[in-house]
């Protein structure tokens, strides 16, 4: 079998011409006056007159190929249907009943990190073939070593250097990565929307080098972190970007604190604070770094670092640098925390036993290999007790979680000024870059002047600061301005002085937007931002109960747009990734291993986004389903209790409401 | 079984004393002979238990001491499998038990809750420290005084709260001027057109875009170095290039004037770290001698060396020796980390940076690590090298891995950068006019010093120290001025940090009022920004100066003039 995609021709997907046809016939038919749900403001708007067909071009000077069925809808709209986003990217859904309010039920208990154990066989393959492919690296170093000296000379010490690389530390990367590395860092063109351009590379020796042979093939994304579908070339949030680079140009020219601040910075800083409902905010130009330099001035020496021990590499970075002493709990045991914390307190620091300065707990709101969340309403119990302070990294669920899309405090409805740090990336949700740290007032100023970054670090870029002021406000919609003149006389600048009743989640004030800064319609107005939020609570779900359905065993909140499929040998990865991307709709997937996960829960990461159709959905879990039986799977729910794939797809949506 | 076997035998041996028991005693008794019997044969039927059973017998005839020692053999690893795995603390002496008695056990809708009397005391009692203390009041005017930009900011940017007209900024990063070039802006609307604003993901997993492949085959190009390797932040660059290549127990010869990032990656790198005076490469010769010698004496193996230090100095603007310092690393047999995020796209004919004002083949600096964010004015930094050392950040660079890629758009912001250097080297030449044209006024003025090198874009200005004893911090000069005596390399701080006379809050003070004053004649200048109490070194208290080649010569000269009389009024009062 080659190792690319059969370019065979189409069998059932909608040949152009009868899609055009039918839109034709769509255009011709008198409307029956049922104004869909999804986009109702859309029909008034003057985007209208950018017709249908538009749309679903990807590029304009491309002809359409819908051999691999992604290009174009599975149906044809009909006239009252008009939508404003390419297919490619942002798939067109109006179906109103394929949406789901992404809430948790006071009450219920939150599902804590599933361990569903595979049979024992596939545990010791799984073990079996780890021990299998060290030992032949290890024969494989020793004859090599002796046989073909020259290869093996960047690992060896010559002329008085040591190696860059030792043997030994990079044995991993070399014998166990390598084999597999078709499956990591594919490069890619275009937007990372719903479907992505891959750039077709191969390998002439086992992946040592990579050719690329020039050819594209576009693929099903369901790996990129776009959860809300942000990331669009085309749209309201593209065109304000544009705006801003002829008015701000590319550059802020400087760190915050040494000429690099622009008015921009502080409206989107206003913003942030806005959209989590904190006092104030702050922004940061690259995520990792949020972490990394802001929380060594959060706490130092003598004080205590609680955190889970599935955090982000960015905040064990962070709590390094900071000095702090560093304690880890098992991933999202809250009973483990309590006596972590007993014990913290009761025995104060080590060898002095001066009680703690702080203790800080860091937890992420969504993990981003696990897809599990983190069980708040116990950590704020935990909190009115033990009086820690509480760092919530919203990397993942900021804009994915709750009925505002206002994260994991939203999603649980706990208010945001009960958490003293929320910390969060724009890279995410909001198709953007960068993050940022919300809090109270003299907290977030105190960062301002002794986080690394704001003497250091170069400030967020003009066009990166608009996609997230343009996404966010969207998400939240904005509330006309009111009538009095007061704010016409003054400036694009808002401070975010202004003493207001404190209303939370509440629309985008008009005011906190740059004056130049048009959103059309539908995004201003925040229809299309509630669609999005819940297109993909419904994708999230559908997913993830759809494979538990099918009889895989997942982990993970069915809330997560982050949905790990467990595959656990190591063989298998390399194969699911590449039987999924050479399919009729090629689909590409992130396998994850060791180190980023444990020796044995090899796995799939999808990552959901509202940017899918639930046709796009009904496809991986067809895939899924073809692959799982080959690769012997599905080791989670019992033969008997299992759907076939046509029931799942049939029964959507019985099973997001489950 | 030797346990097993005996009672089977004696139930079996006195069936007379049966009728004598008492009924339970009986029954217990017949249902303990039937069970073990069954065991007996359950355990006989398992293939090769007869061998078991065998050794056992033949070994407690032989010798029954061997019996016991082999049943207490057995017990202790028992003992040690069941022994709980807490850490290592709870043991120790340095644990206090705390009396864990349950006082009360509350049952609330099935959840129960245990309490101890005496921890939950202590909880009580506990009351940590504010998370941050409020800001006093030099910190919040400081923060306040912060120049905020209306719009684009460029040579003469408009200021929120400044109503006159700016008419030169010498505190932003736009040396080249590539932040206003319309060309570049058209590149990258055409870039947002095709790919959208964010990557939506790291490298590793469909974050890697052609553009970002074409950017690092540019720098690499330009630089002539083999490879390079981008990352999303300019600052966190070195931060994670340091951390890759040096682990625990490799060996860092870094400058006792290096920036803050560096210190950082230094610090999260866990090697063993010594320290040459700043600037002095004569210091360096002897530390490396020193840590040659010690290597001998210890007879320690050969491990990863590496020299880590600026093109030119973030902290004061002073210019490495380039040639000599390479002609060092190759005789000494180390690295060479070189932090260049100042000196590239600013010095040199076209803007490659200190190799090429030196000419010295940028393939013989190791890891030579940029910043487009500030030499190309789009975002992120850049690592260049060999193959084997940009492969090798593809794994193991933390902020590389576990980081989203940068936008597009800035990606090829950066290559457009690029290529408009390369082909205007007069953006270069106007850039050095204007860099001579002010060190021309500030070089006469008595009541500054100035430590950087008269080609350094960036200027810093010290306050002159009434002693008078030279530039003061990390100038080599006030290495040069003090006895021979060398610092200690295992130090970070020189020898003579204790003589230093210079009151930072004086300093700062009346360097801000320097730059308020210069603002409100319209001259945008920044102190450099310190994070006091976290670098390794206190800095001296400066200004610094950013030039630009937007600017005229005889607006630079102006606007000189006008930091040169604020400076004047401000320090000599």
């Amino acid at each position: 079998m080659s190792l690319f995609k059969k370019k065979t021709p189409s069998r059932s997907a909608t040949p152009v011409t009868s899609y055009f046809s039918a839109l034709a016939q769509a255009e011709t038919r008198p409307v029956n006056g049922v104004v869909p749900t999804a986009t109702p403001a859309l029909s008034l708007s003057s985007s209208v007159t950018s017709s249908s067909e538009d749309t679903i071009l990807h590029e304009e000077d491309m002809e359409i190929d819908n051999s691999d069925g992604l290009a174009l809808p599975a149906r044809a709209p009909n006239s009252s249907e008009v939508f404003s986003t390419v297919h490619t990217e942002f798939g067109h859904c109006s179906n109103g009943d394929y949406r789901f309010v992404s809430q948790h039920i006071p009450g219920t208990p939150v599902p804590a990190h599933v361990d569903q154990d595979p049979p024992y066989y596939i545990l010791l393959s799984t073990y079996i073939s780890y021990l299998i492919l060290i030992c032949m690296g290890h024969l494989r170093d020793f004859v090599g070593k002796r046989l073909r000296p020259a290869s093996y000379r960047h690992l060896m010490p010559s002329d008085g250097y040591a190696p860059l690389n030792s043997d030994f530390d990079s044995f991993y990367t070399r014998r166990l990565k390598t084999r597999m590395d078709e499956c990591f860092s594919q490069p890619v063109t275009g937007v990372a929307g719903r479907t992505i351009q891959l750039l077709d590379r191969i390998s002439p020796d086992y992946n040592h080098h990579q050719i690329f042979t020039g050819t594209r093939t576009r693929a099903l994304n369901i790996s990129s972190y776009n959860y809300l579908g942000f990331a669009q070339a085309r749209g309201g949030c593209a065109d304000a970007v544009e705006a801003a680079i002829r008015e701000h140009g590319i550059s802020s020219c400087g760190s915050r604190l040494e000429g690099g601040s622009s008015d921009l910075h502080v409206l989107a800083e206003a913003l942030v604070a806005k959209f989590m409902g904190t006092e104030d905010a702050l922004i940061s130009s690259m995520g990792f770094a949020t972490n990394s330099a802001y929380i060594p001035s959060l706490v130092s020496k003598g004080c205590l670092v609680i955190s889970d021990e599935l955090n982000h590499a960015s905040i064990r970075f962070g709590v390094r640098l900071s000095g702090a002493n560093v304690q880890m709990f098992r991933h999202n045991d809250m009973a483990a925390l309590e006596s972590l914390l007993r014990e913290a307190i009761s025995q104060g620091q080590p060898k002095t036993h001066r009680p703690w300065k702080k203790i800080l707990i860091i937890v992420e709101g969504l993990y981003s290999m696990e897809g599990t969340l983190v069980n708040l309403p116990a950590i704020m119990e935990l909190k009115k007790k033990y009086k820690f302070y509480l760092f919530v990294d919203e990397a993942h669920s900021v804009g994915a979680l709750g009925p505002h899309g206002r994260g994991v405090a939203d999603y649980f409805n706990i208010p945001p000024r009960s958490i003293d740090i929320l910390m969060g990336t724009f890279t995410k949700s909001f198709g953007a870059a960068g993050g940022y740290i919300a809090g109270n007032k003299s907290l977030i100023d105190r960062l301002r002047v002794r986080g690394h970054s704001g003497p250091y670090a170069e400030a967020m870029t003009p066009p990166v600061l608009t996609q997230v002021v343009a996404s966010m406000a969207s998400i939240m919609g904005i509330s006309a301005p009111p009538l009095t003149s007061s704010n016409s006389s003054s400036s694009t600048l808002k401070l975010p002085l202004e003493v207001e009743p404190y209303h939370h989640p509440a629309p985008a004030p008009a005011s906190s937007l740059p004056s130049w800064l048009s959103l059309p319609p539908s995004l201003s107005d925040g229809t299309e931002g509630r669609s999005r939020l819940r297109r993909l609570a419904f994708n999230s779900r559908y997913l993830h109960q759809g494979l538990i359905k099918l009889g895989f065993i997942t982990y993970g909140h069915p809330a997560s747009p982050i949905v790990p499929l467990l595959l656990f040998n190591p063989g298998k990865m390399n194969m699911f990734h590449w039987m999924m991307k050479d399919r009729q709709t090629p689909i590409i997937v992130v396998v994850v291993a060791y180190p980023a996960t444990p020796l044995v829960t090899s796995r799939v990461r999808f990552c959901v986004s509202a940017a899918h159709t639930k046709e796009d959905i009904d496809t991986v879990l067809r895939a899924c389903d073809e692959v799982g039986d080959v690769l012997d799977l599905k080791h989670g729910l019992r033969r008997s209790e299992r759907w076939t794939v046509d029931q799942v797809c049939e029964r959507a949506l019985e099973l997001v409401n489950l | 079984m030797v346990i097993r076997i005996c009672p089977s035998r004696t139930v079996r041996f006195c069936p007379l004393s049966r009728a004598t028991m008492s009924s339970s005693v009986d029954g217990l008794s017949t249902f303990l002979t039937y069970s073990l019997n069954n065991l007996e044969s359950a355990f006989l039927r398992i293939p090769g238990s007869a061998v078991v059973v065998r050794y056992v017998k033949s070994s407690h005839q032989n010798d029954p001491g061997r019996t016991v020692l082999e049943l207490i053999l057995v017990a202790f690893a028992i003992f040690t499998l069941l022994q709980s795995r807490t850490r290592a603390d709870r043991n120790g002496k340095h644990f206090i038990q705390f009396n864990e008695k349950v006082v009360v056990v509350l049952r609330i809708e099935d959840i129960k809750t245990e309490t101890w009397q005496e921890i939950d005391e202590l909880v009580d009692e506990w009351t940590p420290e504010p998370l941050a203390a409020p800001l006093d009041a030099i910190e919040a005017s400081d923060l306040a005084a912060v120049p905020i930009v209306v719009g684009q900011n460029g040579p003469k940017p408009t200021l929120v709260k400044q109503p006159s007209k700016i008419i030169a900024n010498l505190a932003s990063y736009n040396f080249t001027g590539l932040a206003g070039k319309e060309i570049i802006k058209e590149r990258a609307i055409e870039t947002l057109r095709k790919y959208g604003l964010g990557s939506c993901g790291p490298p590793g997993f469909y974050g890697t875009l052609d553009v970002h492949m074409q950017l690092e085959r540019d720098l690499a190009d330009f630089l002539g170095a083999e490879a390079a390797i981008i990352y999303s932040q300019g600052f966190s660059t070195i931060s994670s290039v340091i951390p890759a290549f040096c682990k625990r127990g490799d060996i860092i010869v870094a400058d006792r004037g290096v920036n803050f990032a560096i210190q950082k990656g230094i610090q999260i790198s866990r090697s063993t770290v010594r320290w040459y005076d700043h600037n002095d490469l004569k210091s360096l010769e002897d530390v490396l001698d020193s840590v040659e010698k010690e290597r001998k004496k210890r007879r320690g193996p050969l491990t990863r060396r590496f020299i880590i230090t600026e093109g030119i100095f973030e902290k004061d603007g002073a210019m490495t020796d380039l040639p000599k310092l390479i002609e060092i690393k190759y005789r000494k047999k180390y690295r060479l980390i070189l932090d260049e995020s100042i000196s590239f796209g600013t010095v040199g004919r076209t803007g490659r940076g200190l190799t090429e004002l030196y000419n010295v083949p940028a393939a013989k600096v190791d890891m030579l690590v940029g910043s487009m964010a500030i030499g190309l004015c789009a975002g992120g930094g850049f690592c260049a090298g060999s193959q084997n050392v940009i492969d090798h950040q593809q794994i193991n660079g933390p902020s590389f891995v576990f980081s989203a890629s940068m936008p597009a758009l800035l990606a090829v912001s950066a290559s457009e950068g690029i290529e408009i250097l390369r082909s205007s080297p007069s953006i270069l030449t106007k850039l050095q006019q204007n860099v001579r044209a002010a060190r021309a006024l500030l070089d006469d003025l008595d009541c500054i010093s100035i430590p950087s090198h008269p080609a350094s874009p960036i200027i810093h200005l010290h306050v002159r120290s009434k002693s008078g004893a030279g530039g003061g911090l990390l100038h080599p000069a006030s290495a040069a001025t003090v006895s021979a005596k060398p610092s200690n390399p295992a130090s970070v701080l020189p020898r003579d940090a204790s003589k230093w006379d210079w009151d930072i809050n004086a300093e700062e003070r009346a360097l801000q009022q320097v730059v308020d004053e210069a603002l409100k004649r319209g001259v945008m200048i920044t102190r450099a920004k310190r994070l006091r109490g976290q670098e390794m070194v206190e800095a001296r208290p400066s200004i610094r100066l950013a030039l630009t080649s937007e600017l005229s010569a005889d607006e630079v000269k102006k606007a000189v003039k006008i930091v040169c009389q604020a400076l004047k009024d401000v320090l000599r009062k």
